[in-house]
């Protein structure tokens, strides 16, 4: 535990080993799993809401239900992506990291997948190509980083004796943006049209968490 | 602990009254009394409460709940003088307070709400550039650190205006009436809390109550530095009037035009902290 960056996240509080692969728990680390936890547990003990839309022209209005076989899907989809933003929020390893976030990208694409609704699909489209291209850099930030240092374990190159270069961190930080962050997620803001509010939450819980936990390893490399 | 709680909260919807009461007489009206925000609270606490039938029911009392325990865990995070990147990362799980409130609903205003929070999430960027800024020059994200560092070298805000201009933004973005609050717009009613009332609404005057308290005091021991407590809720209520002068004055701005502000002052901030970084 000694070489985590104490004055980041806080002391490390536990480790979890797999392995070479070393997931901890710091104070930061562990209110970014209880958070995605708590939006898991939600998407699956939850039942959608009843999308309420009011007729142009009048005053009348009507809701909208998910058929049973695409809110099985969609909870599905909702289910992997917490599954996945868990495994990235406490992951000891850089290149375990990218998965889990690549993986990230491709639930949230899912979550919306099953609603044949043609603004959302077409907004899931463009978000996913955006989403796919940012993978480069997500993935070519891992590979400089073992290249340039030798190892991807975040016990490694927190320490002091490892420098990662400047635009390893850079490509790290711009991956986990394409997946869903400011100034790229367009997209994203019409795929939240999409009902199911428990499944479409998880989208922007795991962006913003996968946010958080990059900004924590970019900072302490 | 629990007298700090209890004081925090007070002192929150306070602050809100005050903010009322400021933008009313500098446009000219009366206003409200300064304790009208407590009335409200304890008005919304008595009121009949039920969920709406088209609702997702775990999500919407959920959220409340969730916007009550981070703001309390964030308030402790900075008593105790923790980690700064712990607090701000609350601070980002609150956007998703904001579009669960609008989403779990199933009102097209809450609906609406809820969008412009996804695209309202600019505001939490030059959070971030503020982060970096502080990491840059005090070499540590405790609070503890920092407030040690500013006993030293004096306050960071005079090190690193552009980093407290930044944070300074962020709170406006937040406070009620802001340029940049597109989400409770009146055009979309009360857009992301349209449809939460009673019971619910008292628990989230509560926790927003708690927020404001969180980011002014943060502000004051992040960029001024450690003070006596009564000197901290005096800048804290100087900080307070000059944001309530800004949401006085200007008006509130589109949602493309709230992002592109935004954008605008983290690309600045950014090529100040590589400026900083590399030149420095």
């Amino acid at each position: 535990m000694n070489s985590l960056p104490a004055d980041i996240g806080g002391p490390g509080l536990y480790a979890v080993e797999f392995g070479d692969i070393v997931n901890y728990f710091t104070p930061y680390t562990a209110v970014l799993f209880v958070f995605a936890l708590v939006f898991t547990a939600l998407a699956i003990a939850s039942r959608p809401e009843r999308q309420v839309d009011i007729i142009f022209g009048g005053d009348g209005y009507y809701t909208k239900d998910i058929e049973p076989a695409k809110l099985g899907f969609q909870r599905f989809m909702a289910i992997a992506c917490g599954l996945a933003t868990l495994g990235a929020v406490v992951s000891g390893d850089v290149f375990n990291f990218t998965l889990f976030t690549s993986m990230v990208g491709i639930t949230n694409i899912g979550i919306v997948a099953a609603y044949t609704n043609r603004h959302v699909l077409n907004a899931a489209f463009q978000y996913g190509i955006v989403a796919m291209i940012a993978t480069v850099p997500l993935f070519g930030g891992a590979a400089i980083i073992l290249a340039t240092t030798g190892t991807l374990s975040m016990w490694e190159l927190f320490g002091p004796a490892i420098a990662v270069p400047l635009i390893a961190k850079a490509f790290l930080i711009l991956g986990v943006m394409g997946e869903g962050m400011a100034p790229f997620y367009v997209a994203k803001a019409e795929i939240t049209r999409a009902p199911g509010a428990p499944y479409v939450l998880m989208i922007h819980v795991s962006s913003l968490l996968l946010f958080l936990r990059v900004t924590e390893i970019v900072l302490s490399m | 602990m629990i007298d700090i709680l209890l004081f925090g909260i007070f002192a929150g919807l306070l602050l809100h009254g005050i903010h009322r009461k400021v933008i009313a007489r500098v446009q000219g009206r009366p206003g409200p009394p300064v304790w009208q925000e407590i009335l409200h609270t304890l008005k919304f606490s008595f009121k009949e409460t039920w969920i709406p039938v088209t609702a997702s029911q775990a999500l919407f009392v959920a959220v409340v709940l969730v916007a009550l325990g981070i703001w309390t865990a964030a308030l402790f995070v900075l008593l105790l003088e923790g980690s700064l990147l712990l607090l701000f990362g609350m601070y980002m799980l609150h956007k998703i307070v904001e579009h669960g409130l609008g989403l779990s609903s199933g009102s097209p205003y809450g609906k609406f709400g809820a969008i412009r929070s996804v695209i309202s999430a600019a505001s939490e960027i030059p959070l971030f550039a503020t982060i970096g800024a502080v990491y840059l020059v005090t070499g540590s994200l405790m609070i503890s650190d920092i407030l040690a560092w500013q006993q030293v070298h004096g306050p960071l805000a005079i090190a690193m205006p552009p980093a407290a201009l930044a944070m300074y933004l962020v709170i406006l973005s937040k406070v009620h009436y802001s340029p940049f609050a597109i989400i409770e717009a009146k055009e979309i009613v009360s857009g992301n809390r349209t449809e939460h009332f009673g019971v619910w609404r008292a628990g989230l005057d509560v926790a927003f109550a708690l927020k404001t308290f969180v980011l002014l005091f943060a502000f004051v021991l992040i960029f001024v530095g450690a003070l006596p407590f009564a000197a901290v809720l005096a800048v804290m209520l100087v900080l307070l009037l000059s944001l309530s002068f800004v949401c006085a004055l200007c008006p509130m701005l589109s949602p493309y035009d709230t992002v592109t502000v935004q954008s605008l002052a983290t690309g600045l901030i950014a090529v100040y902290i590589v400026a900083f970084g590399v030149i420095g």
